[in-house]
């Protein structure tokens, strides 16, 4: 990336592969000087019901400090319990109880890092029984209640609408356009089960469906020109590939939005 | 109804233990059955970790083969789940774990291996930190010089084995398929010292004396009785080595 210098307006990596020393962290000061660096969050647990893990927020708060990141952001799910940590996004209840408490995270995370945090809209494949409100207005709740961002991604939308037999049109409808600081996209994979029922699994190995691109438009007719980024870390293609759906996002964005510096693909 | 906490440890036994059946019943079957949907997140999760400890361990990847390393990996994830999200501190525990599990009984050397590699694991993640400068003992009086008890630098791992685990580690990582045969497993005990420099991360061998020196001083003993354990060496020169290299980054008088 220092060499080569791709034409491209930010870039975004996981927090957690930044909290060490070494070169990684080194390598990443220096393409911050280049580009615009988003820090997204994987591990610390909004959703959980015990407290935020100290350390792990701390963690945030130096690579942020090293980094100076454009956006932090971390996701609408929960990984850790009794500490211990179940490395995945795992779905919350949609309950009263639990909104209570991811705002109550995002509230001391926003605190302690003194900024903004974008949250995230995950993929799920499963729903609690227990659930009752829809997770549309989770998201949004928790923006309002706490003034964190939306980071909306636009795959996860499709993959859990259908999954669940949502309306992806509901979902976006449902979100306060000013509170969406960054969309996301990405390929997914669909999995046939054993009784030939079929789940989608957010993956992030393929490109971006139509149905997707199509929910994008969408969703950048409705929030504005929104910076977007395009997720591929699993069977990482060549170079070329990725910067031709990240051109096609941009193309998208400036067809809809006109030419804005500001909000490009990355 | 069960609270946040009372569903998220079922969760967990569910993931960890593989106990799904009372985690499904909250599961809205809809069409695809509550054990299926958990199914695709226990996948995931034991996935997750694994690729975690291959990054890890890649030589006792390759020394025990893909399908024995997923099973020791499935068993010890089960035994020691993370306790954080930072996977690069995951596997701590792997290679004493290796060394009470059965199957790799037949392969001596593999305990040591897996310890030199969380130490070099431990060394290319270690937070940066600076090290000492030479002019903070100016102030520190001839009389405490023996009491001085430092505090190594993040990254620096000592390791000792029976077996020649560094010459092992290259040769399995190496892509020369003849260096593995050319070690000579009975060559006796190796004294290591690890750390992360401006080339990278280096395993250096020490003789019995130097590591000892090297293991009270990285266990913060008062610097004279890690020099009285070896009076056969010339402690200071080594000393010196040491505090060039960048090797400690703090000390503390009592």
């Amino acid at each position: 990336m220092l060499e080569t210098r791709p034409a491209i307006a930010w870039l975004e990596v996981h927090t957690e592969n930044y909290m060490g020393g070494g070169k990684p962290i080194a390598y990443l000061e220096a393409i911050r000087d280049l580009y615009p660096i988003s820090l997204h969050g994987v591990g610390l647990s909004l959703g959980s019901a015990e407290d935020l893990d100290a350390a792990h927020l701390e963690r945030i708060r130096q690579t942020a400090e090293r980094v100076e990141p454009a956006f932090v952001s971390e996701h609408l799910s929960w990984s850790l319990v009794d500490r211990r940590y179940l490395a995945h996004l795992l779905p919350l209840p949609m309950t009263e109880e639990a909104l209570v408490i991811v705002c109550r995270h995002v509230d001391q995370t926003q605190a302690y890092l003194r900024r903004q945090i974008l949250v995230e809209n995950p993929s799920t494949y499963l729903r609690w029984r227990h659930s009752t409100i829809p997770e549309w207005e989770f998201l949004a709740a928790v923006a309002d209640r706490t003034g964190s961002g939306i980071l909306c991604d636009v795959n996860n939308i499709y993959v859990s609408a259908a999954n669940h037999g949502w309306d992806p049109g509901t979902y976006l409808a449902a979100l306060p356009p000013a509170a969406i600081g960054e969309i996301h996209l990405a390929g997914h994979s669909v999995r046939a089960l054993e009784d030939g029922r079929i789940l989608r699994i957010d993956d992030h190995g393929s490109r971006v469906i139509p149905e997707v691109w199509q929910l994008y438009a969408e969703a950048l007719t409705r929030f504005g020109a929104v910076p977007t980024l395009i997720e591929w870390d699993t069977d990482i293609p060549e170079l070329g590939v990725l910067l031709d759906e990240a051109d096609r996002a941009a193309a998208l964005l400036e067809e809809i939005h006109g030419a804005d510096r500001d909000a490009d693909a990355a | 109804m069960p609270t946040l906490l009372e569903l998220q440890r079922t969760v967990y036994r569910g993931l960890v233990a593989g106990e799904g059946g009372p985690c499904a019943a909250h599961v809205v079957a809809d069409g695809i059955g509550g054990e299926a949907r958990l199914k695709v997140y226990r996948n995931t999760f034991i996935g997750n970790l694994t690729t975690a400890l291959r990054l890890a361990c890649p030589a006792i990847h390759r020394l025990v083969g893909a399908p024995f390393f997923e099973s020791a990996a499935r068993l010890f994830i089960k035994e020691q789940p993370p306790q954080s999200a930072w996977l690069d501190e995951y596997g701590v525990g792997f290679a004493e774990f290796l060394t009470g599990f059965a199957p790799a009984a037949s392969l001596p050397y593999l305990p040591g291996v897996a310890r030199l590699e969380w130490a070099v694991n431990t060394a290319l993640h270690a937070i940066d930190a600076a090290p000492l400068e030479l002019s903070s003992f100016v102030a520190v009086a001839a009389a405490d010089h023996g009491h001085i008890a430092f505090v190594p630098h993040p990254s620096v791992g000592l390791v000792a084995a029976d077996h020649p685990i560094d010459a092992i580690w290259r040769a399995v990582l190496s892509p020369d398929d003849a260096a593995m045969t050319a070690i000579d497993l009975a060559a006796g005990p190796v004294w290591l010292m690890v750390e992360r420099n401006a080339n990278g991360v280096e395993v250096l061998r020490l003789s019995e004396p130097e590591w000892r020196f090297m293991s009270d001083l990285c266990a913060s003993r008062p610097l004279q009785e890690a020099i009285d354990v070896v009076p056969e060496i010339d402690a200071a020169s080594l000393l010196a080595g040491h505090l060039a290299a960048g090797r400690f980054i703090r000390f503390a008088l009592p």
